[in-house]
């Protein structure tokens, strides 16, 4: 009880960070192009620092619109995303029942009312095969699973708008898998590849897994995610290709898993990745591995639940979709090769950003191919002009 | 006697054909076994090059006057052969320099080839034959450079399952196993060799000369639009070959194609110039207007580039139209040179546009690469179409300018080039009828009056028209 008060004062943080981060304002692309105010809050409302894992609320407010995102490592890492219309709502925790676990109802967004929509992403299980064969298809030949849940997740660090977190286990040896949430309060683009484009509606999850050990030498990696999407499950997967792989150089496609509004092709909210994980921390382009994912597949509401503290807390009856990422093709290098796996996601409602072309294309363009046409015509002017002048000569001239 | 020495003939190039292209046929294999990046791989045809700026000069210098046209090959063939054998040894031991030093090697064996291998077509097949063994020699090349693409996967896939794994040791042997095609190449030199000194003895037969002349002075007096002819050739090239180097990783990448359909496209440009070479250069020599199918040419393969850039369309129709304008343009452009120029300088401007197209694409190789590794594929295609454009468009837009001013006719007439310049290409005495000894035989009434006519400057019927010496210089390889 003493101990209590003395941590009082410095355990509850309240980051007021306005960020003006100045991105290039010509990357029109098809997002809302307004800013946010992020406001981050470690543990609201938390008297002692809760023990096996940290609550993250970063209030990201608009003109007439407040994103609540929750990341929490209470049980498996979860990250949630919830809409309202109005930009004075917040979240209210009630510590007890959200430590407890066993009832729903112990993080509520407040005025209940004003919630527009809400997603979640939940990590849930990092599965290692045996590609003995070199083939890629993760049928057999699994080894245990890691349940994300159980493993001994650090404290959740700050800095930016950013907040990493690790998790250890005995088995990894002195290998980790990390998770780095990054808010954003405007569009942009990441500075490390695959650079996805953001907008202040989104918010990006990086994994890596940094020096596993490897329980054979022709291991490949999956992860297992599963979704909560509200009232519109996250139930399909589209591809789209697109022409421009400027900043995520040789990928061409970007994959979606949206959730459809009943069954239309708008979205309301969407996990959005591209096909390439990277081998090294500074990656190269060689260091590129494609990754593959399978259909998502409904799953039981109740594991989840019981999984994850956030979803206990404020889904009552959650529908729940999963997928699995899986890492490598075939003959690409083994995880063994470098024990260095990094993959990126982005997260968020409304519709996805979508990827443009930098002005820098365009000008060549239009300088490289404007010009012969504009020479072309400006030439056969001048050559019809010099022909009037000087006449065309007969090929004989008369001698005298 | 003839048949087999034209089969030799033809077959002792495509050794080092088959070789040149290894690295791009290997591409994936290369970068993961050896842990390059794209600009190191690319290095390897940069290395090719870099002889060659400075030997295309003196090819001719050296195959006349210093070792003869037989020792010359045979010397020559040796070089690629031995080129290639220290680019597999690099391979198995893991040391990108030997890699590099091996193809500086071939590179130097490489391109004196074509001159020999010319050399001994003019010598032993004169009159109607030559444009036939010109086509075959042109198309064989091209036969060599496609079954190398198509083969060399399949070869390094055997070799990995004898080896146990894939890593250099099987990318060195795969290698090893393409410097097969080259001591073929060196034996049929060797035995072309044979061949010609026994012809030497027995019909009194001199050994051929490959005629060229290079004298730098002459450099002075080329023609401002030989300079943009020159200009327009290394705009040209550096956007076929880098990408075809580079072009198997792109179709998997971007159009999910498997890596033996990536090969296999990448190779459609070199298996539709083994057909296309012989017809488009029929059709250009009976229109004329090369500068015309040059500019088609150029347009062609901007638009293909933009197809790939662009659109997802299936890469056959753009590779294939890539194809085409590539047969095209060599058909139209090398014997351009042969208008401008009289026929005492015609090797020294052969030798600098060569030279100065290795350059270009020793140079333009590691951009390329550079490119790619930071920025991706279509900057590298957006990169490619502006070499084209700023190089090959602009340059040939100025000279449609020039000699739509300089030309007297309507309608571009003169872009037929027969009359234009007081420079006339005299005819070979290879056209005329038998060898050597016709220089002897008096002059029929035909010729005497086409001599008179050419000093003139007039323009002569198509049936006269002398750019068969230009066919001599039709660069094998490029």
């Amino acid at each position: 009880m003493a101990a209590a008060g003395t941590m009082r004062g410095d355990r509850v943080f309240v980051v007021l960070l306005i960020l003006r981060l100045s991105f290039c304002p010509c990357l029109v692309g098809a997002t809302n192009e307004y800013k946010r105010q992020l406001t981050l809050q470690l543990n609201p409302n938390s008297t002692s620092l809760p023990p096996g894992g940290d609550l993250l609320h970063v209030r990201a407010v608009g003109d007439n619109d407040t994103l609540h995102f929750l990341w929490c490592s209470q049980g498996a890492p979860t990250l949630l995303i919830v809409h309202t219309n109005t930009s004075s709502s917040s979240v209210q925790v009630n510590w007890t029942q959200f430590l407890s676990r066993n009832v729903s109802g112990g993080l509520s967004v407040e005025p209940q009312s004003s919630i527009q929509y809400s997603i979640a992403v939940v990590f849930s299980r990092l599965l290692e095969y045996d590609d003995a064969n070199d083939t890629a298809m993760p049928d057999s030949d699994f080894f245990p699973p890691y349940e994300l849940q159980n493993l001994n997740w650090t404290r959740l660090e700050l800095f930016d708008a950013k907040a990493q977190l690790c998790g250890e286990t005995p088995e990894f040896g002195n290998g980790s898998l990390c998770l780095t949430l990054s808010v954003f309060d405007s569009d942009g683009r990441a500075e490390s590849w695959p650079r996805l484009l953001h907008s202040a509606n989104s918010s990006q999850l990086e994994v890596w897994l940094d020096g596993i050990m490897p329980r054979s030498a022709n291991s490949r990696f999956l992860l297992e995610m599963q979704a909560v999407g509200g009232d519109f499950p996250l139930s399909r997967v589209d591809v789209r290709q697109f022409i421009d792989d400027e900043f995520t150089p040789s990928i061409f496609k970007v994959s979606q898993w949206v959730s459809p509004v009943k069954g239309g092709s708008d979205v309301s909210g969407y996990v959005q990745w591209k096909p390439v994980a990277y081998r090294q921390s500074n990656p190269a382009l060689e260091d590129a591995t494609p990754c593959r994912y399978s259909d998502p597949q409904t799953q039981d509401g109740n594991a989840t639940a019981a999984s994850s503290a956030l979803i206990q807390a404020f889904f009552s009856q959650p529908n729940i979709t999963g997928l699995n990422v899986s890492f490598g093709l075939a003959g690409e290098p083994f995880y063994n090769s470098t024990r260095f796996l990094s993959w990126t996601m982005l997260v968020g409602v409304g519709a996805p950003p979508v990827d443009t072309f930098s002005p820098i294309v365009l000008a060549i363009m239009a300088v490289g191919l404007g010009t012969p046409m504009i020479l072309l015509l400006v030439g056969g002017v001048l050559v019809c002009l010099h022909k009037r002048r000087h006449g065309s000569p007969a090929t004989y001239q008369p001698i005298n | 006697m003839c048949f087999l020495v034209n089969h030799l003939n033809v077959f002792f190039f495509s050794g080092s054909y088959f070789c040149y292209d290894n690295p791009a046929a290997l591409q994936t294999q290369v970068i993961q076994d050896l842990n390059l990046n794209t600009a190191k791989f690319m290095q390897l045809y940069a290395w090719y090059s870099w002889p060659n700026v400075v030997l295309c000069f003196f090819g001719g210098f050296l195959l006349d006057r210093v070792f003869g046209i037989r020792l010359g090959t045979i010397i020559f063939s040796l070089f690629v052969c031995v080129g290639q054998v220290i680019f597999a040894a690099g391979a198995w031991y893991d040391l990108f320099w030997l890699m590099e030093l091996g193809r500086f090697v071939f590179g130097i064996g490489g391109e004196s080839l074509a001159v020999a291998q010319n050399t001994y077509a003019v010598n032993w097949f004169k009159g109607k034959e030559l444009n036939l063994v010109f086509g075959l020699q042109l198309s064989m090349a091209r036969l060599g450079s496609t079954v190398n693409m198509n083969i060399m996967g399949w070869v390094y896939n055997k070799v990995a399952v004898v080896v146990g794994s894939p890593g250099p040791t099987t990318l060195g042997a795969s290698l090893m196993i393409a410097a097969v095609t080259c001591l073929f190449s060196l034996v049929c030199a060797l035995v072309l060799g044979v061949l010609d000194k026994r012809a030497e003895r027995i019909l009194h037969k001199e050994e051929g000369k490959t005629g060229e002349v290079i004298k730098l002075t002459d450099v002075k007096d080329f023609p401002l639009t030989l300079w943009l002819v020159f200009i327009i050739c290394v705009g040209y090239y550096v956007a076929i070959f880098p990408f075809i180097g580079l072009g198997q990783v792109f179709f998997i990448e971007k159009f999910n194609f498997s890596p033996a359909e990536a090969r296999a496209v990448n190779s459609i440009v070199y298996i539709i110039s083994a057909p296309a070479s012989p017809v488009l250069g029929f059709v250009v020599d009976k229109t004329g207007r090369n500068v015309v199918w040059v500019m088609m040419a150029v347009v062609a393969t901007l638009a293909a580039h933009m197809m790939l850039a662009f659109t997802f369309w299936n890469p056959w129709i753009a590779m294939s139209l890539l194809g085409v304008s590539y047969s095209l343009l060599a058909c139209a452009l090398w014997p351009m040179v042969a208008f401008m120029v009289p026929e005492h300088q015609l090797g020294t401007a052969y030798g600098f546009m060569q030279s100065i197209q290795n350059l270009g694409l020793a140079l333009i190789a590691m951009a390329a690469g550079a490119i790619l590794d930071s920025r991706g594929y279509l900057v590298l295609e957006v990169f490619f179409c502006a070499c084209i454009c700023t190089f090959a468009a602009h340059v040939l837009v100025i000279m449609i300018i020039i000699l739509g001013c300089l030309c007297e006719h309507r309608c571009f007439g003169c872009l037929r080039w027969s009359g234009c310049y007081s420079y006339r290409a005299k005819r070979r005495p290879i056209k005329q009828t038998q060898g050597d000894f016709a220089r002897l035989a008096p002059m029929s009434a035909f010729g005497l009056r086409n001599r008179y006519l050419s000093r003139l400057g007039a323009q002569l019927p198509d049936h006269c028209s002398t750019h068969l010496s230009s066919l001599a210089y039709r660069s094998v390889l490029k």
